[in-house]
């Protein structure tokens, strides 16, 4: 071991001494601020990742959509399904209408879905909470479940449902007769906006009420494990037929997807101020420590030490502090990420709000997701940051000349 | 005894400070030469510039005019101050995070990559000074006597041909100081290196083959 990193070690871990206690708070300093980061990365990236899921499990990886209507969805799906990565398809047609249940009126958004192939690129399975999903036909709808709460409509319930088509009847003096769908299905995908109002029907009673003939309005794509969806979106515009632009769903989402980045940026620039003030009570220490330790800075000058090994010896103290403090951090973060959601437990217990925390952010599990980058991101910035805290006290130790440290009482 | 050679040349020495406006003259032109093996002690009045002069001889400190040579060369890198030259101090600056054996260990370290041998050498060390059952210790739970001790060993430990001791009995009491300067001068005769001793007891000058006074910055006989 070089000589400087040994006595480094020794002054910050003395020998005979058992709790060296300014090498104690210098690390819990940067611990702490190592662990705070890995909480609420992890955090932040679980939501992300739900938000992520979502977002997939509701309109596939990649959408392809024409100007106006998509008239031959067949051959549009036949085309895209060559693409390699492409795992499934399924066409669309969604649009606006109103129900009416025991005179309540509702106006969700309405998706049309090819009940025979919608599965394999949309879970929707997963997501029902009451009622079968295989038992959606023609005469009947699956709602999302605050809208059924708001109708007070159950399985069974049969509810009428006025399509924009019916307001060019009604200039025609026809009779306006409402498509009646029987309820067999609630689903709860766990987004406020989703479950707030949305129906399901099958893809031929939209074409139906939309009056579309045998037209679509786009295709939902599913891609295997681990396809980029960048490449696979751009290889499936390459092999479309004229109509249709395919936008993978980081495309489509893009604002969104920036909003949430920028957060998380921003939380992590926040809060990797702690490792900077905990770098500045490490510099302030190992300062102190060049001063009280001058005669035995002059000494190693006189035992035959460079100024450079000095230096290096203060220096290496800053890194062991950032690389302990680090590892502990991590230990710290990773152990409460584990234990997240008892935390939590434990903290609505306290404070009572366990019903609010549900109803305003629709989860009762914290998610937790850490990305590789990320954890290199924030050991890495840990460790720079304690490594410059040792530069300054190094470069002091360094400055001084032996013969005035040793003179120096 | 003539043809030993010289360790340590020093020429036409000069050293001044600053102090107010005017400068100090400390030094004005001393003549020294240390032979291999030789005991050499140095006396002079508190401020007469002893302390001064053994930094100039050891490399720490530049002379303002004069010529230096250490074993023939009249450059002394860092490194090779640690293997030519053993200091030893009136406050002993020993390193207080580490035990006596580490303490001595550390001038050996500073040379490069220690082994067995090494080990081995500084316990010796200890068990010569009389501190073989004391090597766990750090400085503070030693006396006075025994970190000097300490200090010596260190100096000793590698093999140094020349020691410079600035009043190493200066924070102790006689018998811890008869104590220390006995070890020095039979180490020290013990591995042929040679001393330069500065000091304030004349007893302990008396002991060293060569005795010269410091007065009005130059060198005057006894
Ligand atoms: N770095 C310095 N700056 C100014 N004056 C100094 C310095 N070092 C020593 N002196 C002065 O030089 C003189 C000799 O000092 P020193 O060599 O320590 O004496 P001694 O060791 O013989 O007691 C003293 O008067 C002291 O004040
Ligand atoms: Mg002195």
């Amino acid at each position: 071991m070089p000589w400087p990193l040994y006595l480094a070690l020794k002054q910050l871990f003395p020998t005979g001494r058992r709790f060296p206690f300014f090498t104690f708070i210098s690390i819990l300093g940067v611990a702490l601020g190592v662990g705070l980061l890995i909480v609420c990365i992890s955090v932040m990236g679980g939501f992300g990742r739900e938000i992520r899921n979502m977002i997939v499990n509701t309109q596939g990886e990649v959408q392809v959509r024409s100007e106006g209507l998509m008239q031959d969805p067949r051959a549009v799906m036949d085309a895209i399904e060559k693409v390699p990565g492409v795992l499934a398809t399924t066409p669309f047609a969604e649009g606006v209408v109103m129900l009416q249940y025991q005179n309540k009126p509702a106006f969700p958004a309405i998706q049309g879905v090819d009940a025979n192939r919608v599965d394999r690129v949309i879970p929707l399975r997963q997501f029902i909470v009451a009622g079968e999903y295989d038992a959606l036909d023609d005469d009947r709808v699956i709602l999302s479940a605050q809208l059924a709460m708001t109708l007070g409509a159950r399985l069974g319930s049969r509810i009428s449902v006025y399509s924009p088509l019916l307001l060019e009847k009604l200039k025609t003096d026809e009779i306006l007769i409402p498509r009646e769908l029987e309820v067999c299905g609630i689903f709860e995908i766990g987004h406020q906006q989703l479950d707030s109002s949305v129906v399901i029907v099958t893809l031929r009673t939209m074409q139906e009420l939309y009056g579309l003939g045998r037209a679509v309005h786009g295709v939902n794509v599913k891609l295997g494990e681990g396809i980029d969806p960048d490449r696979a979106t751009a290889d499936i515009n390459r092999a479309l037929p004229v109509d249709g632009v395919a936008k993978s769903w980081m495309d489509a989402n893009q604002e969104f997807l920036f909003v949430l980045q920028l957060e998380k940026n921003m939380i992590f620039f926040l809060l990797l101020f702690i490792i900077v003030v905990a770098a500045f009570s490490v510099a302030s220490s190992l300062l102190i420590a060049v001063v009280r330790k001058t005669r035995e800075i002059g000494l190693l000058g006189a035992l035959g030490a460079s100024p450079g090994q000095v230096a290096a010896c203060f220096c290496c103290q800053g890194v062991i502090i950032g690389i302990v403090g680090t590892a502990a951090g991590l230990g710290l973060g990773f152990a409460v990420v584990h234990f997240r959601n008892d935390l939590v437990a434990g903290f609505t217990r306290l404070t009572g709000s366990q019903a609010a925390l549900e109803r305003f952010y629709q989860f009762s599990q914290l998610p937790a997701y850490l990305s590789r980058t990320d954890l290199l991101l924030i050991i890495s910035s840990a460790l720079i940051v304690s490594t410059l805290a040792g530069l300054l006290p190094a470069w002091r130790a360094a400055k001084l000349k032996p013969v005035e440290a040793l003179r120096s009482e | 005894m003539s043809n030993r050679p010289p360790i340590l040349q020093a020429r036409g020495l000069h050293k001044s400070y600053a102090s107010g406006a005017r400068r100090l003259q400390v030094l004005r032109g001393v003549e020294l030469t240390v032979l291999s093996g030789e005991s050499v002690s140095i006396r002079g009045e508190s401020g007469s510039g002893k302390s001064t002069l053994l930094n100039l001889l050891s490399g720490l400190d530049a002379p303002d005019a004069g010529e230096l040579q250490w074993e023939g060369e009249a450059t002394l890198s860092a490194a090779r101050r640690g293997r030519l030259i053993g200091l030893v101090f009136q406050s002993f600056y020993l390193v207080p995070e580490l035990d006596a054996l580490d303490n001595v260990l550390l001038a050996a370290r500073l040379q490069g990559p220690i082994g067995a041998a090494e080990r081995a050498r500084a316990c010796d060390l200890l068990g010569r000074v009389g501190l073989a059952d004391r090597t766990g210790h750090i400085p503070g739970k030693l006396s006075g006597g025994e970190r000097q001790r300490v200090a010596i060993a260190r100096a000793l430990m590698n093999k140094p041909p020349l020691i410079l001791a600035d009043e190493p009995t200066g924070n102790l009491d006689e018998g811890s100081g008869e104590a220390v300067i006995d070890l020095l001068l039979a180490l020290c005769a013990e591995s042929g290196c040679a001393l330069v001793l500065v000091t304030h007891n004349a007893a302990h000058a008396n002991r060293c083959a060569r005795r010269l006074f410091l007065r009005e910055g130059g060198f005057h006989p006894v």
